[in-house]
């Protein structure tokens, strides 16, 4: 009998687990179709993989969404990087115009102060042969530059032409040692020669121990060299020493920028005209 | 031991019928995991452990779809008592005649319900034969990769 049993264990296992589902069946079929106990017993069993498949899903569906949103900024990052890099040269051109146009204007406040007629030019050299300090312009002697016409910014005074060709005009800054100017210092009206020093900037000389000079003394052009005109500013006294003999050594760095110069203004001076021009 | 493994995997087994029925429902319309669940234990264990996974399966699918209670449990008890008879009967490891077991488990379901039906005097849709086609290729296929990697685990 026990062998029978054993042997027909799997049967009488599947009779038993087969009614019980017919049980469950037929219940379900005559009551009234609400959810039974052992229904909820087994959702409730299932209930922790379900939420599982939920939060696998809901991270699935974010990291996509998140995957989808980088994708349409990089593609949205790589237009605007192109629209950047096409600006940025019309940005730079429209910021280089309206720095031109504040340099014009200024050069233009300073052309109406001058006696003279003048001629505002653009500096397309910057050079140094040997210790000589010089800048080449646009302008020549076609359009009226001669030797000795001073050469000026609305921040001071850059030098003297020194050459006039045709399409083209050097200029002789005042940091040539070969420079000289007339000056005097605007607080005191002690007069002087300003000369340059190359990169060291300028020296006033010929002004007396006694001289009542200081640091920040305003040098401005004095006129009596009738090269430049009177009132320029040349630039301010940096350092006082103790010259030999009985005079002092006054240092002066020069107000223009002589690295960055773009534009200037040539004053058409003829040649020995007197300068009566008074700043 | 084993009852825990069986738990979890009527677990997994739920919880991927559930994304797959809502993110790839052309996959999960034709694929039964439950199924395949059933006849893998009838294939690799004793009788018993495939009837009892062919209930329990047949239970949560019931409740997860709403169907009368005890409906599929029926029809997976019956599934798993066939597979697990034949597989004590004949060494199936490889993979055709695994696919052949799958493909036929898969109208063994219908067929249990057609009868259950007409017994219980219930309504019944016979579902058409190129859907059960389809849905016997996919179990084949997605029951031998599921075969596949259960094998890998340890």
């Amino acid at each position: 009998m026990g062998a029978v049993l054993t042997e027909r264990k799997p049967f009488l296992l599947l009779l038993v687990l087969l009614t019980l589902n017919l049980i469950l069946m037929s219940s379900r079929v005559r009551g009234s179709g609400r959810g039974s106990l052992l229904e909820d017993a087994i959702l409730g069993v299932a209930s922790p993989f379900l939420k599982s498949a939920a939060w696998i899903a809901r991270g699935a569906a974010g990291t996509w969404n998140s995957y989808l949103d980088l994708r349409g900024v990089r593609v949205e990052n790589a237009r605007l990087q192109e629209e950047v890099a096409a600006l940025a040269p019309k940005a730079n051109e429209a910021e280089e115009a309206r720095r031109e146009m504040e340099r014009l204007r200024q050069l233009l406040d300073l052309k109406g102060e001058v006696e003279f007629p003048t001629l505002a030019a653009r500096v397309v050299a910057l050079g140094s042969p040997g210790g000589a300090r010089t800048l080449d312009l646009d302008r020549g002697s076609r359009e009226g530059l001669r030797a000795n016409q001073p050469v000026i910014t609305p921040r001071g005074v850059v030098g003297r032409v020194i050459e006039a060709a045709p399409g083209i005009g050097k200029v002789q800054m005042i940091l040539d040692p070969n420079s000289a100017v007339a000056a005097l210092l605007q607080r005191t009206r002690i007069q002087g020669i300003v000369v340059g020093e190359g990169d060291r900037g300028c020296r006033m000389d010929y002004v007396s121990e006694l001289a009542n000079v200081e640091v920040g003394d305003v040098v401005v052009t004095s006129g009596l060299d009738e090269i430049y005109p009177k009132g320029y500013i040349i630039g301010v006294v940096s350092e006082i020493e103790e010259g030999e003999g009985l005079t002092k050594i006054v240092k002066v760095r020069p107000e223009v920028d002589f690295r960055r110069l773009e534009e200037v203004l040539v004053v058409l001076k003829p040649e020995g005209a007197p300068v009566r021009t008074v700043r | 031991m084993r009852i825990a493994r069986g738990l979890l995997a009527l677990g997994a087994a739920c919880m991927a019928q559930v994304l797959l029925s809502r993110y790839l429902p052309s996959l999960g319309r034709r694929c039964d995991l439950f199924t395949i669940l059933v006849v893998y234990y009838g294939l690799t264990r004793h009788q018993p452990a495939a009837m009892l996974m062919g209930t329990g399966a047949g239970l949560v699918e019931d409740s997860l779809a709403g169907s009368i209670l005890g409906l599929n449990g029926f029809k997976k008890t019956l599934i798993g008592y066939l597979v697990g008879s034949i597989g004590s009967l004949f060494m199936l490891n490889q993979a055709i005649p695994r696919f052949g077991i799958l493909f036929a488990a898969t109208f063994i379901d219908p067929l249990t319900e057609l009868m259950l039906s007409v017994a219980l005097g219930q309504s019944f849709v016979v579902p058409g034969m190129f859907d059960l086609l389809q849905l016997g290729l996919g179990n084949g296929v997605v029951g031998l990769l599921v075969f596949w990697i259960a094998a890998r685990i340890p």
